[in-house]
């Protein structure tokens, strides 16, 4: 019983690292079009420049800021040089923002070295325990990080006139651009949007794992499996999707292999994608051939 | 028209054995075995415009297969070539019933899982695959009883299934299947509304690209006499997109300087160590932005911007 309970916290604390970098793909996916095969990259580079930071002797406040600062920065100039001029063209988007990734990488390696590193937790080390499992305070830090942005996001895209124009240039770009909107901006606040929830995934989860210069390929197909479990298109599908994806893995590694726990992810994506592509929660038309 | 080319071709490839240089034709021989993947993906991707980002996994197991078959049936190398190459095909058919339902993001993520799937397989499945520390004491291929093992025997070979899937895949292009898919490629509801059997056609081409992508397996597999999971893995996959890509995705010529320029620009950077990495990826960026004809037609078309533009200041 504790071991199961073990396994359901570390997947919830997985998963909402997953649901945070899935919620990256749609804020760049609703107004673009273009899914970012990059955006695991912004993950990485987040967390290694936070590391960096911290370990140049700034405090963690400051290393945090400065790293999504950094990403953001890396996501702004991603945009205009790369994607801009692919705009409208999936395979060439998709080409694109996976060479971009490999740039991320390759200059990450060379930047932070290829040893992967770890980051101090945000507030010491000692174990909760609850009833039986054991829970990193840190675990707690990625619970809440990921409740307060679905949360706010979902706010933001619902309540707010800058969600309302999101969601208009993701419905019809076409028609917003008729009534004034400047949909190059909105695309441009995306990107920026997604590097910044990138990073902040990525710093958050980097005391409990490793971070590596490719670690973000595999979180963001961990985070693009996400969406479509949940169903592309808003925080709560992605966060949803995240959650079941991190528990499902938690559970095969402990009860099956750990090894075989990514072709158990990559297995599921497949399922979803062949046999119910709108995810748990969506409908989704486009994606049929 | 094209008949001068694979002359030219034997031609080049003779006068690089002729040199006597080791490594170069080390590099040619190379050259020619990723050359049959990236011709592959040419097909599927640049062809058909049907994105697959698990290449990497058909060229793996067409490897392993290779050996394996080698080794449980005992069948001489070269058989095991042709039995692997012939599995993976119906593989990748099988694979094309389940995938091509997806198209666009959906497809290239679809694809991409498979090619993951089919990694965490070669490097978990230690009783087939020998797990990590891969499969060794892979036979060379041999002819009427004579090992080739040195890298002047393999070269002719090699070149030759290569040249003859370039000639395959010519033809294949030109015939009517080719029309087919290049409409498949412009305009699917179009493709189908004139009455072509577009997901048939996927399916096909998948199957002739996974073939390409196993023969050439299969014949690294008995070249390197090693195999382990590393080599399959998805940036093997990125590769052979960039490869595709700087060839100008459909033009099977294209794609084999693709293949040669990426194999030189790989060596030319060896010492720098991930500045390789680096350079793959601008160069795929940049290719896909300013020559979306490939490489040389992009520079071709600058260069006759260029020409065209100092005649133009000349005159004025």
């Amino acid at each position: 019983m504790s071991d199961a309970l073990q396994f359901l916290i570390s997947g919830l604390v997985v998963g909402s690292i997953y649901g945070l970098i899935g919620v990256g793909f749609t804020c760049i996916y609703n107004v673009t079009g273009i899914v970012n095969f990059a955006q695991g990259d912004f993950a990485m580079v987040g967390a290694m420049s936070a590391i960096a930071i911290q370990a140049a002797g700034a405090p963690l406040w400051l290393a945090i800021l400065l790293a999504i600062v950094i990403t953001c920065a890396v996501a702004l100039l991603i945009e205009r040089s790369a994607i801009r001029p692919v705009r409208g063209d999936v395979m060439r988007g998709i080409i694109v923002t996976i060479g971009v990734g490999v740039v991320l990488q390759g200059l990450a390696a060379i930047v932070w070295g290829t040893d992967a590193q770890p980051m101090p937790a945000f507030s010491g080390e000692q174990l909760i325990h609850v009833f039986g499992a054991t829970v990193m305070p840190q675990s707690l830090w990625v619970l809440g990080t990921a409740i307060v942005a679905m949360v706010a996001l979902d706010l933001l895209f619902r309540r707010t006139y800058l969600g309302q124009m999101f969601r208009a240039c993701a419905m019809n770009p076409f028609a917003a651009r008729l009534v004034g909107m400047k949909v190059e901006t909105m695309s441009l606040v995306g990107f920026v949007m997604s590097g910044a929830l990138g990073a902040i995934a990525g710093i958050v989860v980097a005391p409990i794992a490793l971070t590596q210069y490719d670690t973000g390929l595999q979180l963001g197909i961990k985070g693009f499996v996400a969406c479509i479990v949940g169903g592309f298109g808003g925080p709560i599908g992605a966060a949803v999707g995240g959650l079941v994806l991190g528990v499902l893995e938690a559970f095969s590694a402990g009860y099956v292999s750990s090894g075989y726990k990514n072709a158990i992810a990559f297995a599921l994506l497949l399922g979803f994608l062949l046999f119910r592509p709108g995810g748990l929660l969506g409908e989704y038309e486009r994606v049929r051939g | 028209m094209m008949n001068w080319r694979i002359p030219a071709l034997i031609v080049c490839i003779a006068a690089c054995a002729a040199t006597g240089n080791g490594y170069f034709v080390s590099l040619m021989v190379i050259i020619g075995l990723q050359a049959l993947p990236a011709i592959g993906l040419a097909l599927i991707a640049g062809y058909t415009g049907q994105i697959s980002l698990g290449h990497a996994a058909f060229y793996g197991l067409g490897a392993y297969g290779a050996a394996l078959i080698g080794k449980w049936l005992g069948v001489p190398a070269g058989l095991d070539i042709v039995l692997s190459a012939a599995v993976v095909a119906a593989l990748a058919w099988a694979i094309g019933w389940l995938v091509f339902r997806l198209k666009g993001h959906y497809l290239a993520m679809a694809t991409l899982a498979f090619g993951i799937i089919v990694q965490v397989c070669l490097v978990e499945m230690h009783g087939v695959t020998g797990g990590p520390d891969g499969l060794t004491g892979i036979a060379p291929l041999s002819l009427f009883g004579v090992p080739l093992a040195s890298d002047f025997a393999i070269l002719p070979v090699i070149w030759l299934v290569t040249i003859a899937a370039i000639v395959c895949a010519q033809n294949l292009v030109a015939s009517p299947t080719g029309l087919a898919m290049r409409a498949i490629s412009e305009n699917e509801a179009t493709a189908r509304s004139v009455g072509n059997d577009v997901k048939s056609v996927k399916r096909l081409i998948m199957m002739v690209s996974g073939l390409f992508c196993a023969l050439g397996g299969g014949l690294y597999a008995h070249y390197i006499g090693y195999l382990s999971p590393g080599p399959f893995d998805v940036g093997f996959s990125i590769k052979l997109l960039l490869m595709v890509a700087i060839g100008g995705f459909a033009d099977v010529w294209g794609v084999l300087f693709g293949v040669i320029f990426i194999t030189l620009i790989g060596e030319a950077l060896k010492p720098l160590g991930a500045y390789d990495i680096v350079a793959y990826g601008a160069l795929l960026v940049i290719s896909v932005i300013y020559c979306p004809d490939g490489l040389l037609r992009g520079i071709a078309s600058l260069a006759g911007r260029a020409m065209h533009t100092s005649t133009a200041e000349r005159r004025s």
